[in-house]
């Protein structure tokens, strides 16, 4: 057995329990999916950790060829075959105070995570930054790292480029059902709509709630410590007070808007991307005050080995080649951060081709003109925004 | 084993067996449910100087008074949530329970099992069924509208009606079970005396059933209230940033906001208020109460 | 009546036949009768209708990531029940935490019922309150205290910590269960073995042991569902570590796979299996034992 199961989760058996914590290994095992017993690495040789890569990303964000994440001609498969290195791909990640949560015990305290690689939003990567709980990135091991679009070479978030690189980008807008609401929506003050009361919907992702609100108020993101959100904060207020808000939520929204639970929400464009395919009702726009841009990224926590940093680096080499690049892309739809996406999806043709002329995939100059991407907010203006967005939505 | 002497009740007089087969239990509890309590405590009179660093032990009784002023509203809904859970839990369990064990004949078992059934399929996933099936463009939601004071625009999720209705649902069967055994143990040929002696069925009911199956809606109230009033999950699911409770507050204020202080305050506050209501609740019912 | 007795949870071996007798007694009857019976049936509808929507979505083809709006009929959500790894894994860590947590909380219970009805010492009253203290207080106090106790102690929260709390809440459960079972025995039958000349380890596994069984029995199965079904004190003391319905949960801001509906149904068949071999195990025990 690969140490796929026993990585992370079994870490924590005591002598006493570690018999029955074998037991449930086997059991886990025997319930995961096949790949646990399939392809030893050819350069292989006994040292499973040397060429091991663990990633621990969200959910549905990487190519999967017939459902199977280390399915023949994937980009997991392609890396090995091109390598020599396993990926232990994971799809730990909902949410990124959920990820903090889980991993600030052991980070506090100096301990190793399971992972090599964990796929944190920027903010919560700045964060985990600022804390001084990430390693230097091996970017001599990541030439590739030149393609990337400028704007997410050396972000705010991590000014030096030496500590974060982006994994897929995206925008926040609005996403709404054009045969609920009857019209198009165009504005955030659209969602103000009286008609539309309690079939609001806004993200639990406070940046992108919040800053979208701001930017319809003229607040800008960019430089957040010099400005004041309370208006944005109070609009948000009384629109849950007067009812004209349902429910905060994460991803969960796209179903709100499929069910007509929702006439329009805050949401994002890759969700909606995948969604629109099959219900063309379902839309998105960016505001005409503007939307945010944000990007998750790779980052590597403090503990792990060389040679897993150094095969972290190979792989984020492997993922920034616009071929391999392009295929995440086609099965994510989300905006890719690596420059040549566009022709390779067109070189593939049928369906990946209508995918390169898609705006919510490869916005236009005047769409990206028109987003704002957060700056550093200091640990203290952080947390008060944090307490203030979860009394307001009600967590 | 120690030597022990059987006394006329049958019950045994032990000097250290009785001990012995207490201790690993007992030692159990006392180190996970009375000493983490005690730590609990010892948080909510702590300070936190900043978000990420560690609480600092200071007497400082001020996270009580903000927990109590800031978080009102969400105290106040959960316990009004979770009473009129309670009094729906028995007004829809007692009749079935009563139903169960006055006509239910030799399927009695079959029947009291049929209800604990819904039990066993996780409650999260129950209560994201209820999503499904409450949804604005469902069936059910369709025939709520054809109400007369509802609008065509009427909406069941995301209300209070339906965080109550959750609660409701997921607890029940807390409710119906110790209704059911209080009620099986009464000899049902009473109430049949009592009508052969002229009595009305729903006077016989009164004064001979009900107060005889009290201590199972006693018990089975507080099965239901306690879980309810700090539950956050049937408000996520089904409740709308109106109806959050404090149960929603305490979980992000630990394990989102690290806000340790204030969310041990405010838990404490829920155990002192549910530990006072079930004792007012005792002596309003007559049992004897916590004292055994 | 009690508070202790009063909170002893629902009880299924507690059901018993009744004082009277199985036969349909008059009370209530005519008018009021059939409204009960309709208030019951109603009752049933309702308690059922989640149920059937989870044993039907089993069967949905859903359209995107949330299998909560009907689309079409397929069968190929059980033919590939382990499909989603993660809730795979989960599942089945949800399993070993129920069954260690059941087994340990069995164990120390069953102790604690018999020390409490078996015998008279000082002390036992306070026991009795102590055990009924976390049955009253709610899961999220349970789980934040815990929470509390394993950060001060610098304990890394996962798998471990996820057992010893559903063990402490599943100690009073099975106490309680296993005592309100047990009450009332003649432990004289004991002292009647010894006086025979059995040893007390022989006199416990021969003649204690199979008169709780059918108390153990109900208890253990009652716990196995409370451990399994668990979210609240888990939440705060797993760590990392996800069990089903942490990963359910979770994932729902991403995804709710039919697979979890597959899953969930099965717990509900196997369950339910279980709930029909156990009675009659036990009348056919009873049976020899008359």
């Amino acid at each position: 057995m690969t140490n796929r199961v026993s990585r992370r989760n079994f870490l924590v058996s005591t002598a006493a329990l570690g018999g029955l914590a074998a037991g449930s290994t086997a059991l886990a095992a025997c319930g995961g999916s096949e790949e646990s017993g399939s392809s030893t690495t050819a350069a292989g040789g006994g040292g499973a950790a040397a060429n091991t890569l663990t990633f621990d990303n969200w959910t549905l964000y990487i190519d999967k060829p017939n459902d199977d994440l280390f399915g023949e001609g994937g980009t997991l498969a392609e890396f090995q075959k091109a390598t020599g290195i396993k990926v232990d791909y994971t799809e730990g990640i909902n949410d990124n105070n959920e990820l903090f949560a889980k991993i600030q015990p052991l980070l506090s305290k100096g301990e190793p995570i399971g992972s090599t690689i964990i796929a944190p939003t920027f903010w919560m990567a700045g964060r985990l930054l600022q804390l001084g709980w990430l390693d230097q990135l091996p970017l001599a091991e990541v030439p590739n790292a030149a393609n990337l679009i400028t704007s997410l070479q050396k972000p705010p978030s991590d000014p030096t480029g030496e500590y974060s690189l982006p994994w897929q980008s995206g925008m926040a807008g609005i996403a709404y059902n054009q045969s609920v609401t009857g019209r198009e929506i165009r504005t955030v003050e659209d969602l103000w709509d009286p008609a539309f009361r309690g079939k609001i919907g806004m993200l639990t992702e406070m940046r992108d709630t919040i800053g979208l609100i701001a930017m319809s108020l003229g607040i800008d993101l960019e430089n957040p410590d010099a400005q004041d959100y309370q208006p944005a904060f109070a609009k948000l207020e009384e629109e849950v007070a007067n009812g004209q808000i349902r429910q905060f939520t994460g991803n969960d929204y796209v179903d709100d808007l499929e069910q007509g639970n929702y006439a329009a929400c805050v949401g994002w464009s890759g969700d909606v991307a995948q969604l629109a395919v099959s219900n063309p009702d379902i839309k998105f726009v960016v505001p005409e005050s503007g939307g945010t841009l944000w990007f998750d990224t790779m980052v590597i926590p403090k503990g792990a080995s060389a040679e897993q940093i150094e095969a972290a680096g190979k792989f984020m080499n492997f993922v920034y080649d616009p071929v391999n690049a392009a295929r995440i892309t086609e099965s994510v739809q989300y905006i890719s951060p690596v420059q040549g996406v566009q022709e390779e999806l067109r070189k593939m043709g049928g369906e990946a081709a209508a995918l390169a002329d898609n705006q919510l995939l490869f916005p236009d100059a005047s769409t990206l003109a028109s987003l704002q991407t957060w700056g550093t907010l200091s640990e203290e203006k952080e947390q008060q925004m944090d307490e203030e967005f979860a009394r307001i939505s009600g967590a | 084993m120690a030597a022990a002497t059987t006394d006329d009740t049958g019950l045994r007089r032990g000097r250290f067996a009785p001990y012995g087969l207490l201790s690993p239990g007992i030692i159990w509890l006392l180190v996970f449910f009375l000493v983490p309590v005690v730590m609990l405590v010892r948080a909510s009179l702590s300070t936190k100087p900043s978000r990420f660093a560690e609480p600092v032990f200071s007497w400082d009784f001020s996270n009580y008074g903000s927990a109590l002023s800031e978080y009102s509203d969400e105290f106040i809904r959960s316990f009004l949530y979770a009473g009129t859970a309670t009094v729906l839990a028995i007004l829809i369990g007692y009749p079935l329970a009563y139903w169960i064990a006055t006509c239910g004949g030799r399927w009695k078992n079959f029947l009291i099992g049929l209800v604990v059934v819904p039990f066993f399929t996780s409650y999260l996933i129950r209560t994201i069924a209820w999503t499904s099936i409450l949804q604005d463009d469902g069936v059910v939601t369709g025939l709520y509208r054809l109400l007369p004071w509802v609008g065509s625009d009427g909406r069941i999720l995301a209300t209070p009606m339906a965080v109550i209705g959750g609660l409701t649902y997921n607890f029940i069967s807390f409710m119906i079970l110790p209704i059911y055994v209080s009620l099986e143990k009464i000899d049902f040929r009473l109430t049949e005396a009592a009508a052969d002696l002229g009595c009305t069925p729903w006077r016989a009911f009164r004064k001979v059933v009900l107060p005889l199956s009290l201590p199972g809606i006693f018990a089975g109230s507080l099965l239901v209230f306690i879980p309810a009033a700090g539950d956050y999950l049937n408000a996520r699911y089904l409740g709308s940033p109106q109806t959050s409770m404090i149960g929603t507050v305490v979980q992000n204020k630990f394990l989102v906001q690290f806000d340790y202080p204030q969310a041990a305050a405010l838990s404490l506050v829920l155990m002192v208020i549910i530990t006072v209501l079930v004792l007012i609740y005792s002596k309003f019912l007559g049992t004897e109460g916590l004292a055994v | 009546m009690t508070m202790a007795e009063g909170a002893a949870p629902p009880v299924v071996a507690e059901v018993r036949p009744a004082v009277g007798s199985d036969r349909p007694t008059r009370a209530g009857s005519g008018w009021g009768r059939r409204v009960l019976t309709a208030v019951a049936v109603l009752a049933y509808l309702w308690l059922f209708l989640p149920i059937l929507n989870i044993v039907v979505f089993t069967f949905n083809d859903p359209a995107g990531k949330y299998n909560l709006s009907w689309e079409r009929f397929t069968l190929e959500n059980w033919a590939e029940p382990f499909k989603d790894a993660q809730l795979t894994e989960a599942f089945w860590r949800s399993l070993v935490v129920a069954a260690v947590a059941v087994a340990v909380a069995l164990a120390m219970g069953s102790l604690i019922a018999i020390a409490l009805s078996r015998y008279r010492f000082t002390g036992n009253k306070v026991t009795e309150v102590f055990l009924v203290l976390p049955l009253t207080t709610p899961e999220i106090v349970l789980g934040a205290s815990l929470y509390q106790l394993f950060l001060g102690r610098g304990v890394v929260l996962g798998q471990v910590t996820v057992i010893i709390a559903h063990i402490m809440f599943l100690v009073s459960f099975v106490a309680m269960t296993v005592k309100a079972r047990v009450r009332g025995f003649d432990w004289t039958v004991e002292d009647a073995a010894m006086d025979l000349g059995a040893r007390p380890l022989r006199v416990f596994w021969k003649v204690t042991f199979p008169l709780i069984l059918p108390g153990i029995l109900a208890a253990a199965l009652l716990s196995f569902a409370l451990s399994l079904d668990d979210y609240i004190v888990t939440d705060f003391t797993r760590g990392e570590f996800t069990t089903f319905p942490i990963q359910v949960n979770n994932a729902f801001r991403v995804s709710f796979p039919p697979q979890v509906n597959v899953l969930a149904t099965l717990i509900l068949v196997v369950t339910l299996i279980l709930f029909t071999i156990g009675p009659l195990s036990q009348r056919r025990r009873g049976a020899a034992a008359g």
